[in-house]
């Protein structure tokens, strides 16, 4: 048990690591890095110089820099396959009658195969948007399902019975901040999209004019965000007010950690013009807030005494 | 305060370890953006002085300043031509709002190019203005710069031709070789045309 919790943990930890560097790969532009899948120029490790390249390939399509990212991307793509795999191996060994977490890792460990095929997908349609941002989503429900497995895990190893706690309307409301947060997600990468489309248009603006030029996509993005950052915020202080001193309600406090940071990064980029680091952290942080959104909808469920995650 | 504990542990390593990621997400992203930037310079454009469309005379002195992107090409080809060409149409209203980059082709057939050729060839191709020039020279002087100057094959012209875009900054030193023929080499062009234009602002 102990040991599954481990794989667990390490899993979900993994997995928002690699989260962060399939960003990297998007704001540094390496999507392409390996042109081919899953080998990459031909080699299961890529060249280390342009004299190593297969001689059918264009040698001006060859970027040392770039086709090193998107290979680390792959490398831990495949770590993260194998932890997860180990988590579902051991949850058919000791969780087998405990349906409430063998279904959500074996489904884990399905997505994460389908997530590394549905990647090469990806490289082959020439980096079709529809696809990044599946390939994106895929790696939230991943994560998601994994933080799952671990709560339920916590609540089945406190022994004594909870005192029920009811949350009442307020629970809804944290279900449905949770699939607008995922909503807001989807704008974020169509904003992105957006972007690319118009410097393919408009190849020599940098990307502070771009935004100007950026139409509704972006302020329902924006409006959104705004909105959504008050109404976590106010339903995460409901929270902390019912269950002051419980892990959940630091799980509230982190929640509005979160949103302030978001918030903050997403103002940076209208103001300073989308520095790629930003866009990352943009991301990056709105998969933890998915996640701790997930987290205390699902403690709000069990009563609200968990254990610290 | 020690129920705050655990949620400032959490916090701080949180933070310490976004600033971990952080550092190194902002040196992969250099590394990155300078990947693309480095292209090196490979020779440098010889001086030569052919004809344009329009009669006036233009060599190496007049590309200086701007990006060029040079071609090899004759009106009446059959094959690779109307491809490169309709790539070179393609960037040329691409970058319709800069006066930064400027497309040269010159003709490796002076006898049947004769400079209204060049003007009928231009005019079907949608140019308008001096973004993309059409140059005539005589055979042996074409085959010089492209031999000797660029570092292109010109034998058995007209039909011999490279079909070689060559990238030229706006020094008059050559920083890349891209396939007229291919889609993935021009997407790679436009980057590195990028790269050079945020170098020259």
């Amino acid at each position: 048990m102990k040991l599954f919790k481990r794989f667990a943990l390490v899993s979900v930890f993994l997995t928002y690591l690699l989260i962060f560097v399939g960003g990297l790969v998007r704001v540094s532009g390496a999507g392409l890095g390996c042109p081919d899948w899953p080998k990459c120029f031909g080699r299961w490790i890529p060249p280390l110089s342009i004299h190593q390249l297969p001689q059918n390939i264009d040698p001006a399509s060859f970027n040392l820099t770039l086709a090193w990212i998107e290979y680390i991307n792959r490398l831990l793509g495949m770590l993260v396959g194998l932890s997860i795999l180990a988590t579902a191996i051991l949850a058919i060994i000791y969780f087998r009658k405990q349906k409430q977490i063998l279904w959500p890792s074996l489904a884990a460990a399905l997505l994460v195969a389908y997530q590394g095929w549905q990647g090469g997908q990806v490289v082959t349609s020439n980096l079709r948007p529809l696809l990044v941002s599946a390939h994106m989503v895929i790696a939230f429900i991943i994560v998601s399902l994994l933080l799952y497995v671990i709560q339920q895990l916590n609540s089945l190893e406190l022994k004594e019975p909870l005192a029920k706690n009811t949350f009442g309307g307020l629970k809804t409301f944290v279900l449905i901040l949770w699939i607008f947060t995922i909503i807001q997600v989807l704008l974020g990468t169509e904003v992105r999209a957006s972007i690319e489309m118009l410097s393919d248009k408009f190849p020599l603006l940098m990307n502070s004019e771009l935004l100007q030029r950026l139409g509704s996509v972006d302020e329902i993005h924006r409006t959104l965000g705004i909105l959504l950052a008050l109404v976590t915020i106010f339903v995460a202080f409901r929270i902390i007010k019912k269950e002051g001193g419980s892990s959940l309600s630091n799980l509230s406090w982190g929640m509005i950690f979160i949103v302030f940071i978001q918030a903050m990064l997403g103002s940076v980029q209208v103001i300073i013009g989308l520095p790629a680091l930003m866009q990352l952290f943009h991301l990056w942080v709105a998969s933890l807030l998915v996640g701790v959104l997930l987290l205390v909808y699902t403690s709000m469920k069990k009563g609200g005494q968990i254990r610290n995650v | 305060m020690s129920d705050n504990n655990p949620l400032l542990k959490t916090l701080v390593i949180g933070i310490l370890f976004s600033f971990v990621l952080a550092a190194i997400a902002a040196i992969v992203i250099r590394q990155a953006q300078f990947s693309r930037a480095d292209l090196p310079v490979l020779g440098r454009v010889p001086n030569f002085e052919f004809t344009e469309r329009s009669g006036i005379p233009f060599g190496k002195e007049e590309m200086k300043g701007s990006i060029c992107v040079v071609d090899f090409i004759f009106t009446n080809c059959p094959s690779a031509c109307p491809i490169m060409s309709s790539h070179i149409s393609e960037l040329y209203k691409l970058y319709a709002h800069s006066d930064k980059i400027r497309f040269v082709s010159i003709s490796v057939d002076p006898a049947r190019d004769s400079l209204r050729v060049l003007q009928e060839y231009a005019k079907s191709h949608g140019v308008t203005d001096n973004r993309w020039l059409f140059l005539r020279a005589p055979i042996e002087q074409v085959i010089t710069l492209s031999e000797k100057g660029v570092m292109l094959p010109a034998e058995n012209l007209p039909m011999g031709h490279s079909t070689k875009l060559v990238l030229v900054d706006p020094n008059g030193n050559i920083r890349g070789y891209y396939d007229g023929l291919n889609d993935a080499s021009i997407a790679h062009l436009k980057e590195a045309i990028k790269a050079l234009a945020q170098r020259m602002s």
